[in-house]
């Protein structure tokens, strides 16, 4: 699709476009100049006679004169032509129908309504959450807004350098961090420590240390070793070999790793669930919609079915869950029919060993190499 | 920095590193990614592109109409008998009928301009779209499907929040929506004139479209009804002469069901006409208008949200999807995604697609699965940094079966 093709061709249209216009107010001035010329004559002179009725006849003809000469007509004829070629480019350069792989299944819009309102509350955007709530009159999910609100005003005053709040939550979080393997707390006293560092001085430095990054010390002495080396570049920390310490990219990291352990610990994902949802949409959409029109052409039914007929491809990031295929039967793994592993070290469905064994009776080859096994060599797999 | 081990499969920390390895995608597919979805876009740029074809039409019927009245007024001067003065007065009201429409001229070029910038500014948009600023473009994409939902829905207020909050004004269609909104309110209060001032607005339009539009048959239809059921039958009948007739030749069967509401009340029970004084068929003018005005501007009938949101749901639904443990990144984990994706066809895939169940990362032939002796299979990568850490040592995360890494033996998946 060659965006630079239908920008010119809307220029076109735009630049006929004016052209019309100013058709228009040409013949619509030479007209009412006309009439005025003609206003001029019958006004003339107060008192020499005039005789209306040939300077009317006059400028009826002059005004027929002006219709046929006009190129008002022409100028509309090619605008139209160029309206309806750039209606047409749209057409072809465009999916004008994005619509035909739709189901029509009961789609309930409360329930559509309510994950836009969680949404907005993800985002941050609580006022615009709220008024979505209020206009489509649905109950508002109190929990999950005010679980967002802490996060975000947390972030906010990140944002503003303050890391009290941060803080705070994750001493009161302790467990529950370390259980997710996240060392957060000593990365947000870290950065305390060398905000202290920069603006108090050794000794406020000494104390916060000693206060607050002790208790870490069994577990990582080499980070605190590290820090108590910074007490020595007080004040100019940006020229000691620590200087890493002081990017402020390290916030916007915090910021995220503090994200990603808020939502982890509400049992949320960190991303949407409706812009993932939404994103999936957008890249599998163009197979669905090419899918629906093959199967219109073919007079198949598209409304009714459990399984799409062809793989959606989409990004490494939407891939959840362990899907195994098996390469004989094309059957998709699951708890009947469960992935077996032959001593070979290749991977068939069971029912496909089931098969190639005559009911596990004999042994049998593997497809891929030319190893036997029987059926009591293989082992269910679990991904 | 370091990060401790990962006892648990569900860590956020693991998701964020599976997170970085897949933006490390080769940069080129998601550029043809992109390129496909920009396909999807064709309602961002029809609509604007109808609403400037309806303003430039509108103002070509104003200058046929004030100049066929002024040139028609000269004829009748100059065939009439006008003495001076007449003359004179009846020149000077034609030249104010001109200034009156070369300022209505003036302000529909302003519009027309207005309309043919924001066409523009659109494919200026779409064409803005690269690798460096995907995820922003992507963020304002979804907040336009959102917009779009908001004034479906008729949420104007939300609609006009988002919009101001991220600059969309350019981007979205608020104008199209309130025109729409008119003509539904008053529907809804059972007031037809708005609708039927739309069907003669768009007269040209509705009869080119390929089925043959009877919207203006049925609202024509529905005002016969109100004066039946208000007993006022002489006006009706009047009113059937005038404006129903003229249908009567494509559409006789339904003249003739509406037209025998004339023998009966309001309240009737009779199956057949009861039906037709029904609040009901309000709203079935409601949805008929909704239908012809999405298909004059070029809009989708149903939200852009569900249609991207139906596709999603249904290429991202597995039956593990369902289960108790599915991983709360996966959107069907939530229960109000679980709802709609219910009726909704499975994904199918082709090929296996194994997520390692530590790491989150895709186990492929740079990464391959490796089984212990209990079945379980995890990521070479992670069992190789388990082993490193644990001298050799591999404690499975779900069942807790230890073994050596020796005893590891790897699975050829294809």
């Amino acid at each position: 699709m060659e965006l630079g093709n239908i920008k010119d061709t809307f220029d076109r249209v735009a630049k006929k476009q004016k052209l019309s216009s100013s058709k228009s107010q040409e013949v619509i001035d030479q007209v009412g100049h006309e009439i005025e010329n003609a206003l001029a004559k019958l006004q003339g002179d107060p008192a020499s006679p005039v005789d209306q009725k040939s300077i009317l006849v006059e400028l009826q003809t002059k005004l027929s004169i002006i219709g046929s000469q006009s190129q008002l007509e022409g100028s509309q004829k090619e605008l139209n032509i160029n309206l309806s070629k750039y209606t047409k480019l749209l057409e072809k350069s465009f999916n004008p129908d994005i619509s035909k792989a739709y189901r029509n299944v009961d789609f309930d819009f409360h329930t559509v309504n309510q994950i836009i309102a969680s949404h907005f509350y993800r985002q941050g955007l609580f006022d615009i959450g709220e008024c979505l709530t209020n206009e489509s009159g649905e109950p508002e999910d109190t929990a999950l807004k005010s679980h967002f609100l802490e996060m975000f005003q947390i972030l906010e005053a990140m944002k503003a350098r303050d890391l009290e709040p941060a803080l705070n939550w994750v001493s009161n979080n302790r467990e529950k961090l370390k259980q997710n393997g996240s060392n957060l707390e000593l990365k947000l006293h870290r950065l305390q420590f060398v905000e202290i560092l920069q603006k108090g001085g050794r000794a406020d430095a000494l104390n916060y240390a000693r206060t607050y990054l002790a208790p870490f010390a069994s577990l990582h002495m080499d980070e605190i070793q590290k820090l108590m080396a910074c007490l020595l570049w007080a004040g100019r920390l940006d020229s000691s070999p620590y200087s890493e310490l002081m990017v402020p990219s390290l916030w916007e990291k915090l910021a995220e790793e503090l994200t990603r352990q808020f939502c982890s610990l509400l049992g949320q994902s960190y991303e949407s669930p409706l812009s993932v949802a939404i994103a999936a949409g957008i890249e599998g959409l163009p197979t669905l919609l090419k899918l629906a029109n093959v199967m219109a052409a073919k007079k198949q039914e598209w409304q009714a079915m459990k399984q799409l007929p062809v793989p959606v491809d989409l990004g490494r990031e939407f891939q959840f869950h362990s899907i195994f295929v098996c390469p004989v039967s094309r059957d998709q793994g699951s708890e009947e029919n469960p992935p077996m592993l032959m001593p070979c070290g290749h991977v068939l469905c069971k029912q496909s060993i089931m098969k190639l064994s005559k009911s596990s009776t004999r042994t049998f080859k593997c497809p891929y190499c030319p190893a036997e096994s029987s059926v009591g060599q293989c082992m269910q797999l679990y991904f | 920095m370091e990060m401790e081990s990962l006892p648990n499969g569900n860590s956020a920390a693991a998701v964020a590193a599976a997170a970085a390895a897949a933006a490390a995608v080769a940069p080129s597919s998601k550029l043809n990614q992109l390129a496909e979805s920009l396909k999807l876009e064709h309602q961002f740029l029809r609509v604007p592109f109808e609403h400037f074809k309806k303003s430039i039409r509108a103002n070509h019927r104003i200058v046929e109409k004030e100049m066929s009245a002024v040139i028609s007024g000269v004829a009748d001067a100059a065939n009439a008998d006008f003495s001076r003065d007449e003359a004179v007065h009846h020149l000077n009201s034609l030249v104010s009928r001109l200034q009156g429409l070369k300022r209505k001229l003036e302000e529909g070029s302003r519009t027309e301009h207005l309309q043919a910038q924001k066409c523009r500014a659109r494919l200026d948009h779409l064409e803005s779209a690269d690798a460096d600023n995907l995820s922003d473009w992507n963020n304002m994409r979804l907040k336009r499907i959102l917009v779009d939902y908001m004034l479906r829905m008729s949420y104007y207020d939300t609609a006009l929040k988002l919009v101001e909050s991220s600059n969309l004004q350019d981007l979205v269609d608020v104008e199209v929506f309130h025109e729409a909104k008119r003509v539904i309110d008053a529907l809804q209060n059972k007031e037809v004139a708005p609708a039927l001032a739309w069907c003669a607005e768009n007269k040209s339009r509705l009869k080119k479209s390929k089925m043959e539009s009877k919207f203006e048959f049925q609202l024509r239809l529905q005002e016969f009804i109100e004066l039946v059921r208000a007993e006022n039958n002489l006006r009706a009948i009047t009113y059937a002469r005038k404006y129903l007739a003229p249908w009567g030749s494509t559409h006789m069967k339904e003249l003739q069901r509406v037209m025998a509401t004339l023998a009966f009340k309001s309240n009737t029970e009779c199956a057949t006409y009861k039906v037709l004084f029904e609040p009901k068929q309000w709203d079935y003018l409601v949805d008929q208008f909704k239908q012809e005005f999405c298909r004059l501007y070029g809009m989708t009938l149903e939200p852009l949200l569900n249609i991207y949101l139906q596709a999603g749901l249904s290429a991202l639904k597995t039956p593990y999807c369902y289960q108790d443990d599915c991983t709360k990144e996966d959107p069907l984990s939530q229960d109000s995604f679980r709802k709609l994706a219910l009726p909704l066809p499975y994904s199918k895939q082709h090929h296996s697609k194994l997520v390692c169940y530590i790491t989150k990362e895709l186990m492929d032939t740079e990464n391959p699965p490796m089984v212990l002796p209990n079945g379980y299979v995890y990521s070479t990568k992670a069992l190789e940094e388990m082993a490193r850490k644990n001298n050799g040592q591999i404690t499975c995360p779900r069942t807790g079966f230890v073994c050596n890494s020796s005893a590891l033996v790897k699975a050829y998946i294809s």
